[in-house]
Order: C-alpha cells, then structure tokens, then sequence
C-alpha cells in the first residue's frame, strides 16, 4: 500500500518540468473534453492520441502500464460488464441472460462510459506519477492555497499507510482469537467494534499532542509563509494552462450547441 | 460568517482532518474485508462534523474521496457526496442532534437522505445510473421493469443509504462519547458532543428497534428482488 | 529583571478541581540551564506547557498569578506571537513529526517556513542545526523510518533551528541510549552557554547534575525545593518525598549510615562516588 500512495516517479523528463499546475491544468482538460465532447469517439481517441505519448513523453511507461492493469482495467472492466448487461436501451438483441438484455446499443454505451473512465482515471494517474506531493504543494500554496490544505493532504498520505499497516496487524491479531468474518450480519457488525476501536481511539488521542508540535513550530504564525524549494513555472507553462482552458470551453460550448 | 468558520478551524481541528480521512478508508477497507453489506467509510467525516463543525465535515468528506481517490479511482466522483454528508452531519450536530440515541438515528436517516439525492445526478449523468457499486443491481432490475433511470437510481439510494448511515452516525457518537471529555473540549464544539440526560436504556431500545425495523425492511425489499 | 519572572501561579486544567500548578513562584535568568523534577503528576509538564505558552492558551482553563518570559507577559499575547520566542520539545518523538513533510531536512525547515524565514537563509540554518545535533546524514530520510531515539533527535533540531530564546524540553531524551542522551546534554549546555536559557523536565539525575546550573523540585504542583543541582538532588527531603533518585546517592546514603561513607555530602554521578570513596 505504501508505495501505491506515493505514486511519484523520479525522472528527468519534459513532464516532469513542467510546473505542477500545469499538470492538474492538463488532467482536468482531459477529464472535462472526455466528459463535455459531443462525438462517440472523443474518450477513445484521447487515450490513444494524448494519454499514451503523454506517458512516454513522461518516462514513466511502465509506471503506468502496471497501474492500468492493476487498477484502471479491472475498475473500467466492471463497469463495462454493469453497463452492457444493465443498461435497458437499444432494441438489437445480441445476448439474452434471465431478464437481462445485452444489446449492441447498450455494448456501444459501455465501451464510451468504460473508456471516459479509463481516460479520467489514466489523466489521473499521469498527474500523480510525474508530480511529488511537496512540490505540488508548495506551489499551489505560493498561489494562494491556505498552507492548512497543503497539511492535511500531505499529512493524510503519510497517516494512511501507517493507519493500514495497524489495521492489518489488528485484523491478523483478531483472526487468530477466531474472529468470525462469515456469520450473520449483526455478529459481523459485533465483530466491527473490538476490531476497529483500539485503531480509531489511538489515532485520536495522538491528535492534541500533533496539534501541539506544529503549533509550537509556528503553524498558525500570521507571518508570511516561505518554502524551503523554488519551483518553476516558465512563459511555456502558462501558455499552456490558457491553452487547455480554451479547449475546455470550445468542447462544452460544442456539447451545449449541438445537443 | 466566515469569522465563524474560521473559528471551527483551529489547529487541532486541522490535525484531527487527516486522522478522520485514515479512519474513513481504514475502516472502509476493513468493513470490506468482513464482507458487510454497508461501506461505513464515513465514520470519521461524521465525527469531524460532530467536534468541528459543518464545514470542517465538508472539507473532511471531500478530500477524503479525493484522497481515496488515488487507490480506488472509482470514488474519486463521488467527492461531492462526501461533502455533503459532512456538511449535514455538522449541522445537524449544531441543532443538537448528535446527544442521544433516537437524535442521533434521525441524524443518520438525514445525512442518508442527503446522499441518496446529492449522488443521483452523479451516478446518471457519469454513469448512466449503473455504477460500480454492488447497489447497482437493484438500479439495474428497476430499470428492467421499466423504471426511469432519475426514479430508478433515486430509489435505490432511499433503500440502501439509510442502513449504511445510520450506521455510521451511530458509530461516530460511541466513538465521541468514548473520548475523554478533556480531550473533546480542545476541540472547536464540544458542546455538540454533551450528552442529553435521559433514560439511556429506553433511548437504546428505540433506537435498535427502529435499525432493526430498517434493516429487516432492507432485508424484505432484497428478498422481493432475488424473488 | 529575570528572564523567566512567574508570579504566583496557579492552574486549573478544564474540568478538573484540584490545580495543577499552585502558588508556582520562579525566576531564571538569561542562559541558565534549569532541570525540573519531581514525581508522576507534580505538574512538570503543566509547568512547561505555560512557559511555552500552551497554558492557557491552548489548553484554556483558570490561570491566576503573571507569567513573563524575556519581557512578554503571557496573558497579553497570543500563542503565535509566544512560539517566536519560545521552544517546546517534550517526551512522544512520534507526535512530534509535523507530518506535512517527507524528509528529515524539509520537517526540520517546517517550522522556518512557517514563520516567513527567507529561503537563502533557511538552508543554511537547517544544516547548520542538524549538524549541532548530529543527524546530518539523516536529512534525506522519511521521519516516519526513524528509531524513536533519531526522532527525539529530530523534534529538538526542528526547534532549534528556530533559534528560541527560551528551550522548553519535557524528557526529550527518554527514547535514547546513554550515549545520545551525553550528546544531546552536550548540545543543550552548548545552547546555555551561548546564551539560549534552558528549562528541562529530566529524570536521569546524573546527567542534570553533570549539566544543569540549578534544580527545581516539584510536587503536587507547588515548588518542593530548588537550588544547586547537587544540594537538591540528594536532599533527604526528595527521597522522603518519593523523588526518583540516582542509584549512587541511594547507595552511599545507607553506606553514610554504616559510616562507609566519610564525606558531608552525598554523590550524584558515578565519578562523584568513585571520587569519594577513593578519599
């Protein structure tokens, strides 16, 4: 789990420079054109004409191919099978399960919806692989972010690993007094308590004393806050912030006139 | 207002944030793992609404999905709801729903409502109303006999949310009410969290009824289905 | 004027009833190196809580009496403004890590950034600390990967490089071995002498004899007795009052009975005892 929620890759690459909001910039263009464009192919042509150099560009190839099979394919996979066999359109009957139809219409509707979700979730994973948390950051906090979200974002990913490696430990140490994960519904909902308290009450009393160490390092100092790291952010890099913007707004002004 | 906002965010409540979006997911994976037919992985998002406040919740709940987001993408749209939950969660702490039983299970059927409608555009205009979520089926049936896509995931959320969260808010109040009161008085509403005097047991026997009344009517409703 | 000036205090945590300071009266001056000790709940860690500012301000509750520190009075100021001039460290490594860094170097430049240290002059002042503290070949370390004793280390650099006038430590060696908690004295009393004052929660009685200027007994949240580290710590008084004390004074106070022990006064350290029963 730990290495999944520190995503970033170090290399050397174009990507990489560019300044971190550019980067979010980038990934939320993808998502919106994907969700906003007017035409069936749009999802799929991003993926294969933006989102796949992008990766190269980026060095971070295999990064992503494994993440993908990991965790893009079988996301997008499920929701491929829920939406050809549950969507109740079309009238071409292709395959018939009990009441359920699969038709070539509601197949055509999965493939759009499966692979706008691939695409968002790969614009997605780019972004976190060619991005480190600090520098992320500290530049959205240079821009005007309260330095508090900064935090809390940075605190959650370093709490989370250290919160499931504990909650494993309890899970493993309640199996072995026999913890039973398969009776009734209301015995499993007993069996939450034991479980999760020890890792819930300790986590919260740690709270007061953290509060306390940040505080005495100046957390709430109403001075100016500075960052240990410079982070670039070039003429080209704003260039393309406007750039993406506009497409953003041609592809939703597309979708507002054409339907 | 925002000078009262601003007060709810003081330094243990952005310390207590990122606690409360580890014990949403480690709890979340957990209830995963024990093959429940709930997500409680709203537990600390609740609970920074009850000690913080509305928008403490909110911003709990929205990053929590985003967070998550990051190794389970699928919940990444749904941030929204989570946002919501909090911000309901907070205020129904604020009217004082959060001091003793039967309170608290209204509180939940309220932040259950508020899920139910705020995902309903999320899951039809994203999803096309059939999501990754194992409610789905029942979408997917009531789509079947004819349901309109808008009814269809509106009553799925109706049947299958309150279960869930009133859970989870009964959850979050035996969590704060387990916490020494010296430590829930460092946070910004303590008072939220003071329990009403009252007749305990009669309180609790209310309130598992009516769980057991929602549960069983889950129950009836998944057997006509499978039926 | 002293540089720590308290004047009567008394303290009351929020619902609790009896206080846990009372009647507190002391007086440091400048670059003294000043140990406090006392049993479980002698309001030690009360005591630094309100030097540092975190009582009341943090902690709310009743305060009466004056707190001053180099001149500010903490009923006057806020805990933002107190910090500047004022370091904590105490005992739980772990809850000290900020969390909102990856590294040793950029946990240690969190409380610089904080409070507006320009970025030239922030490098400098990191490397300079972890090299007083001797955790330079950590900077590029997760703190989270740390031994407890490394992450003491951590939480005392992370405040000293915020160049406090007053040091606040709570047991900030109880995670490490003999040899780093001799370091960690070294720097402190290096901190002393260069002018930074001192006051430090410990329950290893050798080391405050071998480093402190003074020692103050607490108990019961009153001051027991205070004075030269050596007339303290080995005070029948302390012992009688179910102070910790070191194992070389115990040891020649009944040897003093069996009239093994010639000298007036009793030894704190080992050298000190060696020393003595040489004569």
């Amino acid at each position: 789990m730990h290495e999944r929620l520190s995503f970033f890759v170090k290399r050397d690459s174009a990507l990489h420079h560019l300044n971190p909001l550019t980067k979010i910039v980038l990934a939320l263009s993808i998502i919106l054109v994907s969700i906003f464009s007017p035409w069936y192919w749009t999802s799929h042509g991003l993926l294969l004409v933006v989102i796949v150099p992008l990766v190269f560009i980026g060095k971070v190839a295999n990064e992503y191919f494994t993440s993908a099979l990991r965790l893009i394919l079988p996301a997008a996979g499920f929701i491929f099978f829920m939406q050809a066999f549950f969507q109740p359109i079309g009238q071409t009957v292709i395959f018939n399960f009990w009441f359920l139809d699969i038709t070539q219409e509601s197949l055509l509707f999965a493939f759009r919806i499966a692979t706008r979700i691939t695409v968002m979730i790969s614009a997605f994973t780019l972004f976190l692989l060619t991005t480190h948390p600090s520098e992320l950051m500290s530049d959205l906090t240079r821009r005007g972010l309260p330095p508090q979200f900064a935090y809390v974002i940075i605190s959650t990913l370093q709490i989370l690993p250290q919160m499931q490696a504990k909650a494993q430990t309890i899970i493993a140490a309640q199996r072995s007094r026999g913890l039973d994960t398969e009776s009734t519904f209301f015995k499993r909902i007993g069996s939450v308590v034991p479980l999760v308290s020890p890792l819930v009450f300790g986590s919260l009393v740690e709270v007061e004393e953290r509060a306390i160490a940040i505080e005495a390092r100046g957390f709430t100092s109403k001075k100016a806050k500075t960052s240990l790291y410079e982070i670039s952010d070039r003429s080209s890099d704003k260039f393309i912030r406007w750039g993406l913007v506009i497409l953003v707004i041609i592809s939703i002004v597309l979708k507002l006139w054409l339907s | 207002m925002f000078e009262k906002i601003k007060k709810d965010f003081t330094t243990m409540t952005w310390v207590l944030i990122p606690v409360a979006i580890a014990i949403n997911i480690a709890i979340g994976q957990i209830v995963v793992l024990l093959k429940l037919p709930v997500f409680l992985d709203s537990i600390g998002t609740v609970l920074v609404g009850i000690v913080a406040g509305p928008w403490a919740g909110a911003l709990t709940g929205a990053l929590s999905n985003t967070i998550w987001g990051l190794f389970n993408p699928d919940s990444l749209p749904w941030w929204p709801v989570a946002f919501f939950i909090g911000l309901v969660a907070g205020l129904c702490a604020n009217a004082g729903l959060f001091k003793n039983w039967w309170k608290v299970i209204l509180s939940g059927f309220l932040i259950a409502l508020t899920a139910a409608i705020v995902s309903t555009p999320i899951s039809v205009y994203l999803y096309g109303g059939i999501t990754a979520s194992g409610s789905s089926f029942i979408t997917a049936y009531l789509l079947q006999t004819g349901q309109g896509v808008l009814s269809a995931v509106l009553s799925t959320g109706f049947l299958v949310e309150p279960v869930d969260k009133i859970t989870t808010a009964m959850l979050a109040f035996v969590i704060v009410q387990g916490l020494s009161k010296r430590l829930v008085a460092r946070f910004p509403r303590p008072e939220n969290a003071e329990v009403e005097s009252g007749n305990n047991t009669t309180q609790i026997i209310i309130a598992l009824v009516v769980v057991v009344v929602v549960v069983a009517l889950g129950f009836v409703v998944r057997n006509m289905l499978a039926g | 004027m002293a540089f720590i000036n308290l004047n009567n205090v008394t303290y009351k945590y929020p619902l609790t009833k009896t206080p846990a300071l009372q009647n507190i009266n002391l007086q440091v001056n400048e670059g003294e190196f000043v140990a406090i000790v006392g049993p479980n709940g002698a309001g030690k860690s009360t005591l630094c809580y309100t030097l540092a500012g975190f009582v009341p301000h943090f902690f709310k509750g009743e305060i009466s009496g004056t707190v001053e520190v180099a001149g500010m009075d903490s009923s006057k100021s806020t805990l933002d403004e107190w910090v500047l001039n004022v370091g904590l460290a105490f005992q739980n490594p772990f809850n000290q890590i900020s969390g909102a860094k990856y590294t040793v170097f950029e946990e240690i430049a969190f409380g610089l950034e904080n409070t507006g240290v320009p970025r030239n002059e922030m490098k400098p002042r990191v490397e300079e600390a972890m090299k007083l503290t001797d955790i330079s070949n950590l900077a590029d370390r997760s703190p989270y990967s740390l031994s407890g004793g490394q992450q003491q280390r951590v939480a005392l650099t992370s405040i000293l490089v915020m160049r406090p006038k007053l040091l606040v430590l709570d047991e900030p060696t109880s995670q490490m071995d003999p040899i780093g908690t001799r370091e960690v004295f070294g720097v402190i009393r290096k901190m002393a002498e260069g002018g930074m004052t001192v006051v430090m929660v410990e329950h290893k009685m050798e080391w405050i004899a071998n480093f402190a200027d003074r020692v103050v007994a607490l108990k019961d949240g009153q001051v027991l007795m205070e004075g030269k580290p050596n007339e303290v710590l080995t005070s029948e008084l302390l012992a009688e009052n179910g102070f910790g004390v070191s194992r070389y004074t115990s040891t020649t106070r009944e040897a003093k009975k069996q009239g093994l022990w010639k000298k007036e006064n009793l030894p704190v350290t080992l050298d000190e005892a060696v020393e003595g029963f040489k004569k």
